[in-house]
């Protein structure tokens, strides 16, 4: 017996647009089931990796395998749904005629009524698509994703123009989605998003993977204060047993203790070990502070 | 798959404001007012002008119709993001083109058969059966050129270009081949160039029909020619506007 196929699979993916690398080596494996986030600022190559997921790029170099297959059999078995960043649908047709199309595409779709219910249209069914607001559109689009039961579902920044209330119901029916043991990917670079609606984070930043985990281990990897200074070429044994310290990472000479008590950790520093201690910084904090550290230059 | 996607595409166009006034109700105004001034005249074969500006505007019609049915609509769809809408979908990169392809020669249907029916109805144009159904088949089938002639403009140009490109593409097939005058009309230089044009092949085929002389084998495979070139370009077109980057 075959193992059940991974939901997805990228190996050394990059992508360049010329001199831009987009995506630049990227590693990651996803088990079929659950909502997974990608999780990154604005340009960290979200939209470029959803392209190559969905067949509509193709990698520079690596490989990208979907459900078993590439991209473009996994689409063309109706096994994947997604919903796009500018979609624009037709303007003539009801929001029933769409959503009836795209369902007759798929070999097992879901019934009509689950999915004007999922995406809470019931009211807008009879609706031409023109004159939609911005938040009603993009519930149009995520019907459209989710109407063939796609095993993977694919939504880049699918709250965008939604407000509020929108935005509740939504993640509640992507939830519903993902409770029935497939697998919703969504891009997004709110981290409050990430880590309400997500079971594992992949935090992208520069195109490559700068954090992988449920959202718990994202913020407690990133999460803390970062207690940073020059440590030369003095050897770093013993700072993972300071006080209050969680992670300890040396690169170039400097030393970057993550800690849930950077007074403690500080004091100790100085006082517990016969270190010269140079440029020390204190900063973070916050969970925006967290995100902000794994993804920022370095 | 593709019925459902060919459907869907007749269904939005007959929705279009825009396509049923300039794709079926101005070829039927033309026609009637043209008819009205010169409808009792005859040609050199004893063709009543009504008949010959029938077929004349039924040509006009689809060559318009088979271009702007296409064109605009999917330079538009591929700039508007309804295109990558369906890449993701199962419908495949084929499928498109062929439903697009189909679905606006469909539409070029209701006002070819308007024209005609005006024709007989109020100019008293009298065709026997088999004459009715050789004019309309040939003029529908011969149709498939313009069809990928703006499939082309639409896979090329951009939504801001395409829409007087086409309009301009339209006037100079229609004018050069004799559609609103007709080539007995024109000096023997424009005549020939007129002759040699795919809108004159095409329309002759019906002209030649209503005199009784049947679809003429070198206007059917001139068409087909065309229908094959343009074809090939016009897939050739699809792909490198659809490519993958």
């Amino acid at each position: 017996m075959e193992t059940t196929p991974s939901a997805f699979a990228l190996t050394g993916v990059a992508k360049h647009f010329g001199d831009v690398r987009a995506v630049d080596g990227l590693s990651v494996t996803a088990a079929a089931g659950g909502a997974i986030a990608l999780l990154g600022p604005n340009g960290a190559g979200k939209s470029t990796t959803v392209s190559l997921l969905l067949g509509l790029a193709r990698a520079t170099s690596g490989t990208v395998r979907v459900l078993g297959g590439t991209p473009e059999e996994a689409v063309a078995r109706g096994r994947v749904g997604a919903m796009l960043q500018h979609g624009e649908l037709m303007p003539e047709l009801t929001i029933g005629e769409l959503v009836g199309f795209v369902r007759g595409l798929y070999p097992r779709p879901l019934p009509l009524p689950e999915i004007l219910d999922l995406a809470d249209l019931g009211p807008l069914v009879k609706r031409r698509a023109k004159g939609l607001s911005g938040g009603q559109a993009q519930r149009v689009r995520f019907a459209l994703a989710v109407a063939g039961a796609p095993d993977l579902l694919v939504l880049d920044e699918p709250t965008a123009a939604m407000d509020v209330e929108s935005r509740r119901r939504f993640w509640d029916g992507m939830r519903a989605y993902a409770a029935g043991g497939r697998t919703v990917l969504f891009a997004t670079h709110y981290l409050e998003e990430a880590d309400q609606n997500a079971d594992r984070v992949l935090v992208i930043a520069r195109g490559r993977l700068a954090a992988d985990g449920t959202p718990a281990e994202i913020k407690a990897t990133a999460g803390g204060r970062l207690v940073t200074f020059r440590l030369g070429d003095q050897p770093a044994a013993g700072l993972d047993a300071l006080p209050g310290v969680t992670s300890v990472e040396i690169r170039d000479g400097v030393a970057r203790l993550r800690t849930d008590d950077p007074a403690l950790t500080t004091a100790a520093l100085y006082r517990g070990t016969t270190l010269e201690v140079h440029d020390l910084e204190v900063s973070g904090g916050h969970l925006e502070d967290a995100f902000l550290a794994l993804t920022r230059e370095s | 798959m593709l019925a459902s996607y060919v459907r869907l595409e007749i269904l939005r166009m007959l929705r279009n404001r825009r396509y049923l006034i300039i794709g079926i109700g101005f070829p039927l105004v033309i026609y009637l007012l043209n008819a009205n001034v010169f409808g009792k005249e005859t040609t050199g074969d004893g063709v009543s002008l009504s008949a010959y500006v029938m077929v004349s505007m039924a040509a006009y019609g689809a060559i318009s119709g088979a271009l702007t049915n296409t064109a605009g609509p999917w330079s538009q769809e591929r700039a508007s993001g309804w295109l990558p809408q369906l890449q993701v979908t199962p419908l495949r990169g084929w499928m498109i083109i062929v439903g697009k392809m189909a679905g606006a020669l469909t539409l070029v249907l209701p006002s070819m058969l308007l024209v005609c029916l005006a024709g007989a109805l109020t100019q008293g144009v009298s065709l026997s059966a088999g004459q009715w159904a050789a004019l309309v088949g040939a003029l529908w089938a011969g149709a498939v050129p313009f069809v990928a002639l703006g499939m082309i403009a639409g896979s090329l140009l951009r939504p801001d270009a395409v829409q007087p490109v086409t309009l301009i593409t339209m006037l100079g097939l229609v004018i050069v081949g004799g559609l609103w005058f007709p080539v007995t009309t024109m000096g023997a230089t424009m005549r020939s160039i007129a002759e040699a044009s795919p809108a004159y092949s095409y329309a002759d085929m019906g002209w030649s029909v209503i005199a009784g002389h049947g679809v003429p084998l070198s206007d059917a495979l001139t068409t087909a020619g065309w229908a094959a070139a343009l074809g090939l370009l016009a897939v050739l077109a699809y792909r490198r506007a659809t490519v993958r980057a």
